[in-house]
């Protein structure tokens, strides 16, 4: 099973168990449905799937009213570029419905543009920005067990939250995983506890993380898997914990944000931990950054752990 | 519906006009931090919109708001507290003036943001529609508003979702400290709503009975035929004064967008301009002086015991 038809089946299961749910975006009812991802959608009592114009900003806007009203809306979009013309709903009415007594949800399900090639204008892979710009509850997922938790537990709960799912991995096999640990009510998963290294996966970084995992294990390097899944600051302590224990870390980053939520974790690093070794991966700014490139992070995952066993 | 000389319409709209001469004195004072909009000149069609909602209905305000919470609310003490950012204020000093909301009378959303409350609007209404209310939703909105994108995305998904909204745009033809001819071209909504076969209104005599009258009308069609509707009003926010100085020796209009009304005064009459732009002027010329004067005294008194 690919990643996209695992996270469509989890939509339908979930719409099946709630009432009043209003699926809306451009393309859901019709034509592929966003890639097959809105496909066959099991709804119940007060439920609608339905095709809108092409206007994002109110689009966003309209969200927030059916939440404010007590409908469970959820906007489906292919392309998280055009969130930025929502960002004024995103910002200023999240700012005052997140105060009231919101029994409806909002989510936006947004396909973040990263499988590179686009161009300037559709290179944008900052889901982080998104969350720091209204301090918005947005969850990045890459795999069977933190993509089940993060969809049955938030979709449908009250308030307004964004998902971003990764455009090079929808057509993917879906990594199969159990995650030992939910920290934080599906801020970050643990899916590996080892003794030697800690593996910290920000972003859509997961799925490198998991091949430097498995290349550590060929080395007989006992590493510990993590990844975190949301982009505003949360507790540490369970974190700093296996890095305290491992005194080594590697952190994969793959968002194209100025502003890392990795940096500040790093800094709670330094302040409880002594760390013998320790690696940070992430996108460097290069002249040709915007230009339609690769939007892959190339990794010497050889090189990464030959550095661990000197 | 016969509203002809409903006291209760004459008392909303004299106690909309003395709420805010009486928080323009405050404003004089100096003695609030936020931003304060007045809607002088705005009372007939906030008392319409009060008058002509029902239990679930619903309204969405712009930042210029005061003149609809006045309608609505029990309490012009509450309101004002909120202006002052006290606990007991409408909103707990949680909303101060712009964004002021009153779910309880029911207004669910105001927004500070230009073109911002249309969309909300219009997805509330979607919300109503799903769960199969039979109820209408009002936008208010401007003639800066309606310039920006919103304006017309709202209006396309309303009418594509039939929805049974009322965008009123109160036209006063100001936008900050600019007119509608110092910023842009002239905008035929009749038209532009025309292209996207939503009806079009235009209020302009500043007579809440015939506002009442027609606005009664709007929402029986909306909700018979399931569309939304768009109301024009023609306003002139009143307390604007003449400004001498040295290249304007007869004085430079001043057309305030926020804040105090310097001019305006709380006196023993409530008419601003003798004109058919201020509503008050107009309920004279129905109802006579002695019965204005009546009101206005009986309401002012109420009001001024409330507030003290």
């Amino acid at each position: 099973m690919n990643y996209l038809k695992y996270f469509n089946e989890l939509l339908s299961n979930t719409f099946s168990k709630n009432d009043n749910i209003y699926v809306y975006g451009q393309n859901v009812a019709t034509g592929s449905c966003l890639s097959g991802l809105t496909r066959n959608l099991e709804l119940t009592k007060n439920s609608i799937i339905a095709n809108t114009p092409n206007s994002e900003n109110s689009l966003v806007g309209i969200g927030f009213g059916a939440m404010l009203r007590g409908i469970n809306a959820v906007f489906c979009m292919k392309q998280q570029d055009f969130l930025l013309l929502g960002l004024d709903h995103l910002v200023n009415t999240n700012n005052i419905l997140r105060n009231d007594d919101i029994k409806g949800s909002f989510t936006i399900i947004c396909i973040v543009e990263d499988g590179g090639f686009e161009g300037p204008q559709s290179a944008s892979n900052n889901l982080s920005d998104f969350a720091s710009f209204g301090r918005i509850e947005c969850y990045s997922m890459t795999n069977s067990s933190d993509t089940k938790a993060i969809v049955e537990n938030n979709m449908i709960r009250p308030g307004f939250k964004i998902f971003g799912i990764s455009q090079r991995l929808l057509s993917n096999d879906l990594i199969q995983i159990n995650g030992i640990k939910n920290g934080g009510q599906n801020k970050y998963f643990q899916y590996y506890k080892g003794s030697a290294v800690t593996i910290l996966c920000f972003n859509f970084s997961f799925v490198y993380g998991k091949i430097l995992y498995d290349k550590f294990i060929e080395k007989n390097i006992s590493a510990s898997l993590f990844s975190i899944n949301t982009f505003i600051s949360f507790n540490y302590s369970e974190i700093i914990k296996d890095i305290t224990n491992t005194k080594n870390y590697v952190i994969i980053d793959d968002s194209k944000s100025a502003n890392l939520l990795c940096y500040e974790l790093i800094n709670s690093i330094y302040d409880f931990c002594d760390i013998n070794k320790k690696l940070i991966i992430k996108r460097e700014f290069t002249e040709d950054y915007y230009f339609p490139r690769s939007d892959t992070l190339e990794i010497d995952y050889e090189g990464v752990v030959n550095s661990f066993t000197k | 519906m016969n509203t002809k000389l409903n006291n209760e319409i004459i008392k909303n709209v004299l106690k909309i006009r003395i709420s805010q001469i009486l928080i323009n004195e405050i404003i004089k004072k100096g003695e609030l931090k936020i931003p304060i909009h007045l809607g002088l000149g705005h009372e007939s069609i906030a008392t319409a919109v009060d008058h002509i909602m029902g239990e679930n209905d619903s309204l969405f305000l712009s930042h210029r708001n005061m003149h609809y919470n006045i309608a609505k609310t029990d309490s012009v003490k509450k309101e004002i507290d909120e202006y002052y950012l006290k606990s007991t204020g409408m909103a707990s000093a949680r909303l101060g003036s712009m964004n002021l909301s009153n779910k309880e009378k029911g207004i669910p959303y105001a927004s500070s943001i230009l073109g911002n409350n249309l969309s909300v609007a219009t997805g509330y209404a979607l919300g109503n529609s799903i769960l199969l209310e039979n109820c209408i939703t009002i936008v208010v909105t401007g003639d800066g508003a309606i310039e920006e994108g919103s304006f017309y995305e709202s209006l396309l998904f309303q009418k594509s979702n039939s929805l049974p909204v009322i965008t009123i745009v109160e036209n006063n033809e100001w936008s900050l400290g600019s007119k509608i001819d110092e910023r842009r071209c002239d905008i035929d909504l009749e038209k532009m709503n025309d292209s996207l076969s939503i009806p079009y209104k235009n209020l302009n005599n500043n007579n809440p009975y015939d506002y009442i009258d027609e606005l009664y009308m709007i929402k029986n069609y909306v909700l018979d035929k399931k569309m939304p509707f768009c109301v024009e009003v023609d306003i002139k926010t009143l307390g604007y004064w003449y400004e001498i100085q040295p290249e304007y020796p007869n004085g430079k209009f001043i057309n305030y967008h926020s804040g105090k009304a310097p001019e305006i005064t709380f006196d023993n009459n409530p008419i601003i301009e003798n004109s058919k732009f201020d509503p008050v002027f107009v309920l004279q010329d129905i109802i006579g002086e002695e019965l204005l004067m009546s009101l206005y005294k009986e309401t002012a008194t109420k009001l001024i015991d409330e507030i003290a």
